[in-house]
C-alpha cells in the first residue's frame, strides 16, 4: 500500500436495470401450447385431468409478459378451428337428430366457454379492455353464431327444421317442446337480433301465410259461430306455444298475425254471413257466440266499431218496421210491450255477451231514439200502455214489480222527442182513470208522477198532481155534503161529485145535456151547498164524463143494476114514462149532441148481452129514423151489468188531428218565449244561432221545426220585439 | 238636421225666416245653413234662388186651394183626380207615386196642406205647367238605385189602410206591378200568382222590404239563392213553389 496522498472519493450510482429480462420466446410458445392443449381437452370432455391453477397461472404469465395478443389470437383461432369441426358433425346428423346434435353441441360449447373464460379471466380483465377486443364469453358466442348458425349448411336447415316442427304441431302432431325451448333460448342468447332475423321474422311470415290459407279454408265451409271457435282455438294455441318454447316477446307479434289473418281480413264476411252472422246471433240470443265474437273483434282495429255499426243498422231497420207496420199499430199496448221486449232482449245481450260495453249501450239507445220517433203516435201509445198497466195490468203485482215496469216505461219515454205530446195524452188518460175510479193502485200512480217529475221537472207534473188533489178534496167535500144535508136529501138518488179545477184537467167542451128531473134536483142542491161555502166560483156539469148506477126491473121481474154513462142514464130514464121513443124524440128530450147520442144508443141497443133497449129496425147502425123500446126480455147472468165505461182508447183519425193541432198551437208561445229570452240576453244574434239555441232550450219537451221558428221570428218582428239589421239580413236585434 | 236639435237662438231664426218668407222649414234650414246662420244672408240667399220666392209661396197656396176639399183642409180623391187631369197623366201613373214621395204623403190619395206645398217646394216648382215640365225628370228618379229603394220602402206605409199594420194583398200586388214595371223582374208574375194561390193574407213590412233585396240580389234562376239566408218564410215558400212547378231547376 503506498502511502502518501489524500483519499479518493468513490461515486456509486445506482441505475435501473438496463438490460431487459425477457421471457424466453420459446417459453411463451411453450406456455401457449399448454393452454391450447387444455382448450382441446376441454372440448373433448377431458377437463377433469387439467389443473385449473396451473392453467390460470400460465395465462396470467403470458399476459403479464406482454403476450396477451398471442394468447387472444390463439384462443380465437383454436376455437374457430374447433367450431368448424363441430359444424361438420352437426351437418352430418340425419333427420330428426340434427336439432338434437346442434343442441348437444351447444350445451358443450357453453360449458367449455365457461371453463375457458375462467382460465383466461386475467386476460379478460386486463388485456381485453385495454386493447378493445371482445370479451371471451361474447367472443365464444359470436364465433358460434358465425361458424355454426350462420354456416351455409346449417343456417337454412335449422330454420326449416324449426318451422317444420311448428307446422307439424299446428297440424296436430306432438313435438319435442323441450328441445325447441332449448334451441330458441340459444338464439336469444346469441342476441335478440339473431333470434329475430334468423327465426322470428321468417316464423311470422310463414305463420301469416299458414293462417291466411287456413282461414280461407274455414270460411268457405264453416258458419260464423264455428269459424270463431276455430279462430279462438288457434289464438290460444299460439299463446300457449309462446309460453312453452318461444321468447315472450314473440307473443304480441304472433297473436297480431293470427288476429289479422283470421279475423281482420274476414271481418265483414263474418259479420254479414248469411244465416249465421251477427244479426242472426242477435235474433237467436246466441250469447256464447256473441261473447266470443266480441272478445275476438276487440283485438283488431275497427273490430268493435264494425260490430256496433251492423248492430245499429239492424236495430234501426227492425225498429222502423215495427213502428210502421200497420198490423202492429192496431193494439197500442201490444205495440209498446213489443218495444219493451226488444229493449230487454238487447239489454241482456249487451250485458251478458258484450260485457256491458258502454259504446254498445249508446248505440242501442240511439237506435231506439231514432225509430221510436219515426211514428208520431208513439207518445200516445206509450201513455196508453201505462194506462193499461195502471188500470189492470199491475193487479196483484208487488211493489218492486211495479217499479221495474214503470222504470222500463220511463226508458222509452226518454227516447221520445215529442214529450209534450205525451204529456197531453197522459193527462187525458189519467183524467179518465181517476174519474172512473179505475186505477189499480194509488201508489203506482204517484210513483209514475214522481218519475216524470224527476225526468222533466216540476212544471211537467204540477197539473197532474193538481188532479190528484182535486180527487181527494172532492171526497172530503162529498162527506161534508152528506153529513150536513142528509135529511134534506132523504131518499133521492145518491150523488158523488168530483170537482175539477179547470186549469189542471184536460180541457173539454161541455156540451148540453138535459138531466132527468130527479137528478137535476139533487144536483142543484149540491150546487147551492158548494157555492155557499165557495163563493165566487162557477160550476159547470161535465155530463160527458160522468157515470150512473141504475136499478132496473125487467119483464119477468128480474132486477139488475146497470152501470152506465151519464148520457146513457138520461136516455134510459126517458123510458120510465114511455115504452117506445123515436130517435128524434130522444134527441129532443136529452139534447145530447148527435155523434155522442148515436154512440150511446148503439151501446144500449146493439151490443149482445147489454141490449137493455130494443131497436127497430134491428140493424147494426143507428139511423135517425129508428125507434127504441124498453127491452122487457133482457136477460143477463150477472146482477150488475156494465154498459159502456169511459175507457181510454186509441184516438180516431180526426181526434188525433185535433190533438196534434192543439199541441202545435201550444208550441208557438213556447218557441216565442224562448226566442225572446235568448234575444234579451244576447241583444244581437244571427238567424242560425237563434235556431240552434231555441232547439237546445226546448229539446227536453219537443223538437222545434226551424220553419216554425222562422215564422215566430217574423211575427216578433211584426210586433216590434225584434228588428232585422239594416245591412245584414241574417242578423236580428232585440228591441227593448 | 232636425229642428229640435238646434239651439234656442237658431230655432228662433228659423221661425222668423219662415214667417217672413212663408217658406217651408226645409227651405229655411237650407238658407240659414248656407248663410252661416245670419238672417240677412239667409234672406239674400232665399231671394236669389230663382225657384223659391214669396210670390211662389202664394202661388202654391193658390194651387193648394184649387184642389183641396171644400169642407176639409185636405186634398182628397177628387182633387187628386183633377190634379192628374191637369198634369195630363193617368192617376195610376207611377210618377204620382214619385210626387207623393217628395211630398212625404202619409196616405195614398190624400195630401195635407203641408205635404202638398212642402213637396212642390222640394221639387222646385210653383205651377202646374212647371210641374208638368218636371215630370220626365221625376220619372227618371226611379232609375236611381238609392232613390228607387227609398220610394219602394215609402210605398208600404203610403199604400196601407189607415190604422193597419200590414198591407192588403190586393194593394200590394198592384204596387208591385207598378214598381216592377220600371225595374224589370222576371219572376213578378209568378210571385203574384203564388201569393194569391198559397198565401191569401196581408203582407208584412218585413216581407215587403226583404222582397226588394231578393229582387236585387238573387238571379231569376235562383242559382245564388241560399236556404240559410234568413229570407222571410214567405220567400222560402215562393222558392219551393217555383221549384215544385218546374219554373226553376233545383240545384
Amino acid at each position: 500500500m503506498s502511502g502518501g496522498g489524500p483519499p479518493r472519493k468513490r461515486n456509486f450510482k445506482i441505475e435501473a436495470f438496463k438490460h431487459r429480462v425477457e421471457l424466453d420466446p420459446k417459453y411463451a410458445e411453450r406456455t401457449w401450447k399448454v393452454l391450447e392443449h387444455a382448450i382441446h381437452e376441454i372440448y373433448n370432455h377431458n377437463a377433469s385431468g387439467l389443473s385449473f391453477e396451473e392453467l390460470y397461472r400460465s395465462a396470467y404469465n403470458m399476459v403479464l409478459h406482454k403476450y396477451g395478443e398471442k394468447l387472444y389470437d390463439g384462443l380465437k383461432n383454436t376455437m374457430t378451428w374447433r367450431l368448424k369441426e363441430i359444424s361438420k358433425s352437426i351437418e352430418a346428423a340425419q333427420g330428426g337428430l340434427f336439432l338434437e346434435e346442434l343442441n348437444a353441441k351447444w350445451m358443450d360449447h357453453n360449458k367449455a366457454l365457461q371453463m375457458i373464460r375462467d382460465i383466461l379471466m386475467y386476460m379478460d380483465r386486463t388485456y381485453v379492455p385495454t386493447s378493445h377486443r371482445t370479451p371471451v364469453h361474447e367472443l365464444g358466442l359470436n364465433l358460434w353464431r358465425d361458424h355454426i348458425i350462420h354456416s351455409p349448411m346449417i343456417h337454412s336447415r335449422l330454420l326449416d327444421t324449426l318451422l317444420d316442427l311448428i307446422h307439424r304441431e299446428r297440424m296436430g302432431e306432438v313435438i319435442n317442446r323441450g328441445l325447441m325451448r332449448s334451441i330458441t333460448k340459444m338464439l336469444m342468447d346469441l342476441g335478440p337480433a339473431v333470434y329475430q332475423d334468423d327465426f322470428e321474422k321468417p316464423f311470422l311470415e310463414v305463420s301469416a301465410s299458414f293462417y291466411s290459407g287456413e282461414s280461407q279454408e274455414f270460411i268457405e265451409c264453416c258458419d260464423c259461430g264455428n269459424y270463431l271457435k276455430k279462430a279462438e282455438r288457434r289464438l290460444n294455441e299460439e299463446m300457449e306455444r309462446v309460453s312453452h318454447y318461444l321468447d315472450a316477446g314473440s307473443e304480441a307479434k304472433i297473436t297480431s298475425v293470427v288476429e289479422k289473418e283470421m279475423i281482420a281480413n274476414h271481418m265483414h264476411r263474418l259479420v254479414h254471413m248469411e244465416n249465421s252472422g251477427l244479426v242472426n246471433m242477435l235474433i237467436d240470443d246466441k250469447y256464447e257466440d256473441l261473447g266470443r265474437m266480441y272478445a275476438l273483434f276487440r283485438r283488431v282495429p275497427d273490430g268493435l266499431s264494425t260490430l256496433r255499426d251492423v248492430m245499429t243498422s239492424y236495430l234501426r231497420e227492425t225498429g222502423k218496421q215495427l213502428v210502421t207496420d200497420p198490423e202492429r199499430l192496431k193494439d197500442p199496448v201490444e205495440f209498446v210491450q213489443r218495444l219493451l221486449n226488444e229493449k230487454d232482449k238487447h239489454d241482456k245481450i249487451i250485458s251478458v255477451a258484450f260485457g256491458n260495453d258502454k259504446t254498445f249501450q249508446n248505440a242501442l239507445n240511439s237506435s231506439f231514439e231514432y225509430f221510436i220517433n219515426l211514428n208520431n203516435r208513439s207518445p200516445e201509445f206509450i201513455s196508453l200502455y201505462v194506462d193499461d198497466k195502471l188500470r189492470k195490468g199491475l193487479k196483484g203485482a208487488t211493489e218492486e214489480d211495479v217499479e221495474v215496469i214503470l222504470d222500463k216505461v220511463m226508458m222509452l219515454f226518454r227516447y221520445l222527442q215529442e214529450k209534450d205530446v205525451f204529456e197531453k195524452y197522459y193527462k187525458q188518460h189519467l183524467a179518465k182513470r181517476l174519474l172512473s175510479g179505475k186505477t189499480v193502485s194509488d201508489d203506482a200512480e204517484r210513483s209514475m208522477i214522481v218519475k216524470l217529475k224527476t225526468e222533466c221537472g216540476y212544471q211537467f207534473t204540477s197539473k197532474l198532481e193538481g188532479m190528484f188533489t182535486d180527487m181527494k178534496t172532492s171526497q172530503d167535500t162529498m162527506q161534508d155534503f152528506y153529513a150536513k144535508k142528509a135529511e134534506e136529501l132523504g131518499d133521492g138518488p145518491t150523488l158523488d161529485v168530483h170537482i175539477l179545477t179547470t186549469g189542471s184537467w184536460p180541457t173539454q167542451p161541455s156540451p148540453p145535456c138535459n138531466l132527468p128531473p130527479e137528478i137535476l134536483t139533487v144536483c142543484e142542491k149540491f150546487r147551492a151547498y158548494y157555492l155557499g161555502t165557495h163563493s165566487g166560483r162557477r160550476l159547470t156539469w161535465q155530463t160527458n164524463m160522468g157515470t150512473a148506477d141504475i136499478k132496473a126491473t125487467f119483464g119477468k121481474g128480474q132486477k139488475h143494476e146497470l152501470n152506465v154513462s151519464t148520457y146513457q142514464m138520461c136516455v134510459l130514464m126517458l123510458f120510465n114514462s114511455a115504452d117506445g121513443l123515436t130517435y128524434k124524440e130522444i134527441e129532443q128530450a136529452t139534447e145530447i149532441p148527435a155523434s155522442d147520442l148515436k154512440r150511446c144508443l148503439q151501446s144500449l141497443a146493439c151490443v149482445k148481452g147489454k141490449n137493455v133497449l130494443r131497436k127497430e129496425p134491428m140493424s147494426k147502425d143507428i139511423s135517425e129514423d129508428d125507434t127504441f123500446y124498453f127491452n122487457d126480455k133482457f136477460t143477463s147472468k150477472l146482477v150488475k151489468v156494465k154498459i159502456g165505461t169511459v175507457v181510454a182508447q186509441k184516438e180516431s183519425e180526426p181526434e188525433k188531428q185535433e190533438t196534434r193541432q192543439r199541441v202545435e198551437e201550444d208550441r208557438k208561445p213556447q218557441i216565442e218565449a224562448a226566442i225572446v229570452r235568448i234575444m234579451k240576453s244576447r241583444r244581437v244574434l244571427d238567424h242560425n244561432s237563434i235556431v240552434s239555441e231555441v232547439t237546445k232550450q226546448l229539446q227536453a219537451r219537443f223538437l222545434p221545426n226551424p220553419v216554425v221558428i222562422k215564422k215566430r221570428i217574423e211575427s216578433l218582428i211584426e210586433r216590434e220585439f225584434l228588428e232585422r239589421d239594416k245591412v245584414d239580413r241574417k242578423l236580428y236585434r232585440y228591441l227593448a | 238636421m232636425l229642428i229640435y236639435k238646434l239651439g234656442k237662438g237658431s230655432r228662433e231664426k228659423v221661425q222668423q225666416f219662415m214667417t217672413i218668407t212663408g217658406a217651408s222649414e226645409k227651405v229655411a234650414l237650407q238658407a240659414l245653413k248656407a248663410s252661416d246662420w245670419h238672417l240677412e244672408g239667409a234672406f239674400d240667399f232665399f231671394y236669389s234662388q230663382p225657384q223659391i220666392s214669396a210670390a211662389n209661396t202664394r202661388r202654391l197656396e193658390e194651387m193648394y186651394n184649387k184642389y183641396k176639399e171644400p169642407d176639409a183642409d185636405m186634398i182628397m180623391v177628387e182633387g187628386v183626380s183633377q190634379l192628374c187631369n191637369d198634369l195630363h197623366v193617368d192617376p195610376q201613373d207611377i210618377v204620382m207615386l214619385v210626387i207623393s214621395w217628395h211630398m212625404k204623403a202619409a196616405t195614398m190619395c190624400e195630401f195635407t196642406r203641408q205635404e202638398f206645398i212642402g213637396g212642390l217646394q222640394s221639387i222646385g216648382v210653383d205651377s202646374i205647367e212647371k210641374l208638368r215640365e218636371k215630370l220626365p225628370s221625376l220619372r227618371a228618379e226611379l232609375k236611381d238605385d238609392h232613390k228607387f229603394r227609398e220610394i219602394y220602402n215609402f210605398t208600404f206605409n203610403w199604400a196601407r189602410e189607415k190604422g193597419q199594420k200590414s198591407l192588403s194583398l190586393e194593394t200590394a200586388i198592384g204596387m208591385w206591378q207598378l214598381l216592377f214595371a220600371e225595374r224589370q223582374w222576371p219572376l213578378l208574375d209568378h210571385w203574384c200568382e203564388f201569393l194569391q194561390v198559397r198565401h191569401n193574407k196581408t203582407i208584412s213590412r218585413d216581407t215587403w222590404t226583404q222582397l226588394l233585396e231578393f229582387v236585387k240580389s238573387i238571379d231569376p234562376q235562383l242559382s245564388n239563392y241560399d236556404e240559410e239566408g234568413a229570407w222571410p218564410y214567405l220567400i222560402d215558400e215562393f222558392v219551393e213553389y217555383l221549384i215544385e212547378n218546374g219554373f226553376v231547376q233545383r240545384k
